[in-house]
């Protein structure tokens, strides 16, 4: 039932921001100068920012981004666990130590540091677009190594197994033999660390987000509208502002409850 | 005169493991074109071992052999591993014990026959559909879409070992070695089993080196019979002088150890087709 639940939450919430530019009644970088602060009303659902901007509008477009995205960085994370992990499992000997010091050194550093430093390495005059598809990037590229260690042992697992044996005695070797028996068997611990990767993203975006590395203004995002709470004096006062906040604890958990019939293996 | 045929397998074979030395101590055994033998052993005695190293798949468990393992006259110790690779389910079939872990759980049983035929062919889809087709039906299977496109899971046991059946002679090895095929299934399927051994080794021509510790289904196939204790083949003769008038202790051993059925007479073995050359 929460299982059931949660996906019906994640489908509308994703639903809701895809239908983003027919919902929301303002783009989300037009701003309403003549009404910033604005509490709730039926021209703004959630008010308005510091600068007059529609906060309804900006949530439906900022979870949209979240939601394409880190999906997104989770795939990339994913096939590059499934391809160092993997592989490191499946050839066993030296590759398999090599890679797996690889994996430890990576989880080893210290993970929002990390991030701060390449992302402060980019370009600031790289375009919104540009450097909101950069920070996933990053987020993709850097956040394989806890997967990797998964796949790496159900690799191993497999390697001496009887279904590999088999196969080898059929004749099968090398990538064809990794891609035909090894991932298949692995898809279901590959589905999980997909679905497990998503709200990890989306957790480190919001984390730039805050510290004003995420995606840039005027593009929105779940991490871009925490970081406006920061000007906010009184929450009691205001306790709309967090509505973004909430969305993000809402998805986030509604992640960690539809992924538990996911790691059951087909 | 005329000289005595090559036989198709000569192997004289020691094997040790890291954690294990001498698993197989100097094993000296022959197998003819067309011939089908029984190698008997209690569980540990290095059967399986036997099978991997005719295979050249020792590396999997971290095994060595030493010694040499004569395959239609080349030493197949001496081969490189490309080179195993394409005897490996070509010229050498192997069926394991258990078709359900054999089998992989996550592909359909076409896809799996697919792979095995392109591991050693190239040819258009249509070609490897009728040697699917072929193969189902040589071990006596549904070939239709229907049956195909089935997982493992949703086989019974004896359908699952026959298409693993199916997957190794696929390419008409000329050896056959069956690693404890009949032991998992239950007497029923497992004589039908052993009537579809005799039966490919009598269409096809095929050696079978049929590796057991089930002895009646070892006198029920078997033209000759090895005894393989603690690493040595102890004895190997004809099936029927192994079962009536065995010669090592240990043999003698194994025979007597034999239950006697309810009704005063004899395990029915030695009496199916194969056993009749």
């Amino acid at each position: 039932m929460p299982r059931k639940l949660a996906c019906l939450v994640l489908a509308l919430v994703t639903a809701a921001s895809l239908a983003a530019s027919w919902l929301a009644p303002a783009g989300y970088a037009t701003q309403f100068r003549e009404a910033p602060n604005a509490p709730p009303s039926r021209r703004h659902l959630l008010g308005t920012d510091q600068v007059g901007r529609d906060l309804f509008s900006r949530t439906l477009y900022g979870t949209r981004i979240s939601l394409l995205l880190a999906p997104a960085a989770a795939l990339v994370a994913t096939t590059l666990a499934a391809g160092i992990g993997g592989v490191a499992g499946f050839l066993g000997g030296v590759p398999e130590r090599v890679a797996m010091s690889l994996t430890n050194l990576f989880l080893s550093l210290p993970w929002l540091f990390l991030l701060i430093t390449i992302r402060a390495l980019l370009p600031l005059n790289a375009s919104p677009l540009a450097s909101v598809l950069a920070t996933f990037l990053m987020l993709g590229l850097l956040g394989w190594a806890a997967s990797a260690r998964v796949l790496c042992a159900g690799a191993r697992a497999l390697r001496t197994s009887e279904l590999l044996l088999q196969a080898r005695a059929l004749g099968l070797h090398g990538p064809r033999l990794f891609a035909v028996h090894v991932i298949s068997n692995l898809k279901p611990v590959l589905y999980a660390q997909f679905w497990i990767s998503i709200p990890t993203f989306i957790l480190s975006e919001a984390n730039l987000g805050i510290l004003g590395l995420g995606v840039p203004e005027p593009m929105p995002s779940w991490g871009t509208l925490l970081k406006e709470l920061e000007g906010v004096t009184s929450l009691t006062e205001q306790p709309w502002k967090l509505a973004p906040l909430l969305v993000l604890i809402v998805v986030v958990t509604s992640f960690q409850l539809a992924l538990s019939r996911q790691e059951v293996p087909l | 005169m005329i000289a005595a045929p090559e036989p198709l397998l000569s192997l004289r074979l020691s094997v040790d493991y890291p954690q294990k030395a001498r698993v197989l101590r100097d094993v000296r055994l022959e197998i003819g074109q067309g011939e089908i033998v029984g190698l008997v052993g209690q569980s540990g005695s290095g059967k399986s071992t036997l099978a991997l190293a005719i295979l050249g798949l020792l590396e999997m468990k971290d095994g060595k052999a030493q010694g040499a393992i004569r395959f239609r006259g080349t030493d197949l110790l001496r081969l490189s591993e490309r080179e195993m690779r394409t005897l490996r389910g070509s010229a050498i079939g192997l069926v394991l014990q258990s078709p359900l872990s054999s089998l992989n759980p996550a592909l359909k049983i076409r896809t799996q026959l697919k792979e095995a035929w392109k591991a050693h062919r190239k040819g258009t889809r249509d070609e490897c559909a009728g040697a699917i087709r072929n193969a189902l039906a040589s071990v006596s299977l549904p070939v239709e879409d229907e049956f195909q496109k089935r997982y493992p899971s949703q086989l019974s046991v004896g359908q699952a070992q026959r298409v693993l059946i199916a997957m190794a002679v696929l390419h008409r090895p000329a050896l056959l070695v069956t690693d404890e095929a009949t032991s998992a299934l239950d007497v029923i399927t497992q004589s039908e089993i052993l009537a579809l051994f005799a039966r490919l080794k009598e269409e096809s021509g095929m050696s079978i080196l049929y590796i057991s510790h089930d002895l009646p289904s070892v006198a029920g196939i078997s033209h000759r019979t090895a005894i393989l204790h603690e690493g040595e083949i102890v004895e190997c003769a004809p099936t029927d002088q192994i079962f009536k008038r065995p010669s090592h202790p240990y043999t003698q051993r194994l025979i007597a150890s034999l239950p006697e059925v309810p009704a005063g007479g004899t395990l029915p073995i030695v009496k199916t087709t194969a056993a009749t050359r």
